[in-house]
């Protein structure tokens, strides 16, 4: 994972298409341009599972049917605590025949149309998984095949995100994923003690307003918000951090990465 | 064992508006899904087709954009789809509906079980399944949660009552309208949703049914709606949580997770 920011490669979310697409072949298509583009130009892909509870395309599934390139260090997808035993085991099967060998695990956004794993299910004696049991899962039953990362909420009160960050770092965390950071936030740098690897989410679309469930409080619509600018700030803040870009503009945006971080 | 699963395509709005002069949904521009309750339908159907063979139909009455929710049960893994669509269907009431749906499930021959979601989320009636079974003239059982065992000539299946539930033996054919507890449904894949926008829905015509024209539409209607009032608000609903201050914290962790707020 390191070698990730030592060689400069961006992590780049993609979203995969909605399962309730109407024009879906479409989105397929648009899907697998971005990937190509990112894959091409060295960067990391990032898959997200089912954000905010939307079903869409786990991202397995989407590399295996379009027969996406897969290189094992430039790809990573995530996987939350919302799926059965048996997708979820399908999927982490996959994954290892691909030879993917990043994983962001978090615990997900539900939705009544999604299954939850159960506690009984992987092995441990809880009433609901989260991404520390599922970390613990994915290496008691597939060792030594993934680096697996898990997420950091700076948003949260930060005595209890620091104890379960401690919980996940036992667990066998790898890296550490940020919710989206503007500029700076003081919660980072507590993350510095864990020893490992940091990628800060860096907001790319001009609707910052958007984020403000993630936040916690209202961020005016109208909020001016320069994406590029925050990722040269926060580039310049936090020089040892990796970089994960979120709904990046593949026409305006992506060109100009490769002058952004040189 | 020949089964059709009834699904309706509802809105996927809890903001559903109401027509003032027909007193009627508004459909019109609003994203459309397929009623949740249905999907358990579905799934019982796939499962009870594992368990015992045959094929499953899953026949829906609506416009020509109601194939969209035939598509995802064909993605779910129903056999075939069939579309019930004519304007002279138009302005049926649950009689008069019921009623076509009924005689679509004589034109597909030969069925032995006919499975509804308890009710539809736009209507809440909760009158079609039973409506199907009155027409036909089968026996019915409503708000089934679990099917325990199936013979040549009978099902034995579990349904739920205000005080518990019942265990009751059904004869065949017959309807049933099962609850969100009777299963968890499947997530289609990738594959499945790209195979079933492919395939064929067949469209049956009211005469293609021999559907009286008496007896649907508004003609074939006696329901009439004079007033609509929106409920009165809800009042917020008070979980106590006793014991001791580590199981109350614990449990309160599980209710948020379970609801996804944490």
């Amino acid at each position: 994972m390191q070698h990730h920011i030592d060689k400069k490669m961006f992590h780049i979310e993609i979203l995969s298409p909605k399962q309730k697409s109407q024009k879906l072949e479409e989105d397929l298509a648009s899907f697998a341009d971005k990937y190509r583009r990112a894959f091409d130009a060295g960067h990391v892909i990032c898959i997200p599972d089912n954000p905010m509870g939307n079903l869409a395309f786990q991202g397995i599934e989407l590399i295996q049917e379009l027969g996406l390139p897969v290189h094992g260090d430039q790809v990573s997808v995530h996987i939350n605590t919302f799926h059965t035993k048996r997708d979820l085991d399908a999927m982490l099967t996959a994954a290892c025949d691909l030879g993917i060998s990043h994983m962001l695990v978090i615990s997900g956004d539900g939705s009544p149309r999604l299954p939850k794993l159960t506690g009984k299910e992987v092995g441990y004696d809880v009433e609901a998984v989260t991404s520390v049991e599922l970390l613990r899962y994915i290496r008691r039953e597939y060792p030594g095949k993934f680096h697996i990362g898990v997420a950091f909420n700076p948003y949260e009160p930060q005595d209890h995100e620091l104890e379960k960050m401690h919980r996940k770092v036992d667990a066998g965390a790898e890296f550490i994923t940020t919710q989206p950071v503007i500029e700076s936030h003081p919660a980072v740098e507590s993350l510095w003690q864990f020893g490992l690897p940091v990628v800060i989410e860096c907001w790319m679309s001009k609707k910052i307003h958007l984020l403000s469930e993630c936040v916690g409080y209202e961020i005016p619509e109208d909020t001016p918000y320069d994406p590029v600018s925050n990722l040269q700030t926060l580039m310049a803040k936090y020089p040892k951090c990796g970089f994960y870009l979120a709904i990046l503009g593949f026409k305006t945006q992506f060109p100009i990465l490769k002058d952004v971080w040189k | 064992m020949k089964i059709v699963v009834c699904i309706k395509q509802v809105p996927a709005t809890h903001e559903v508006s109401i027509d003032p002069e027909t007193k009627r949904l508004k459909r019109e521009s609003v994203e459309a899904e397929v009623n949740p309750f249905d999907l358990y339908a579905i799934e019982e159907g796939l499962r009870l087709r594992e368990r015992f063979g045959g094929e499953v139909v899953a026949l829906s009455m609506g416009p020509p954009q109601a194939q969209w929710a035939l598509r995802e049960a064909l993605s779910m893994g129903v056999d075939r789809g069939l579309l019930l669509s004519d304007k002279a269907f138009a302005g049926s009431d649950t009689w008069a509906t019921s009623y076509a749906l009924a005689r679509a499930v004589e034109t597909v021959g030969a069925v032995d079980l006919v499975l509804c979601g308890k009710q539809a989320i736009d209507g809440d009636t909760a009158q079609v399944g039973p409506g199907i079974a009155a027409h036909l003239g089968w026996p019915q059982a409503t708000y089934v949660s679990h099917v325990q065992d199936a013979g040549a000539k009978h099902l034995t299946v579990t349904r739920m009552n205000e005080d518990g539930h019942d265990v009751v033996q059904i004869d065949l054919p017959a309807v049933l309208t099962v609850v969100k507890d009777i299963n968890t449904p499947r997530v289609p894949k990738l594959r499945d949703c790209r195979t079933a926008l492919r395939a064929e829905v067949a469209v049956l015509t009211a005469d293609a049914v021999r559907a009286e024209p008496a007896r649907i539409g508004l003609d074939g209607s006696p329901t009439r709606v004079v007033k609509i009032n929106p409920p009165p608000p809800r009042g917020g609903k008070t979980l106590v949580l006793d014991g001791s201050p580590a199981e109350t914290a614990r449990r309160l962790v599980h209710e948020l997770r379970m609801k996804s707020l944490v």
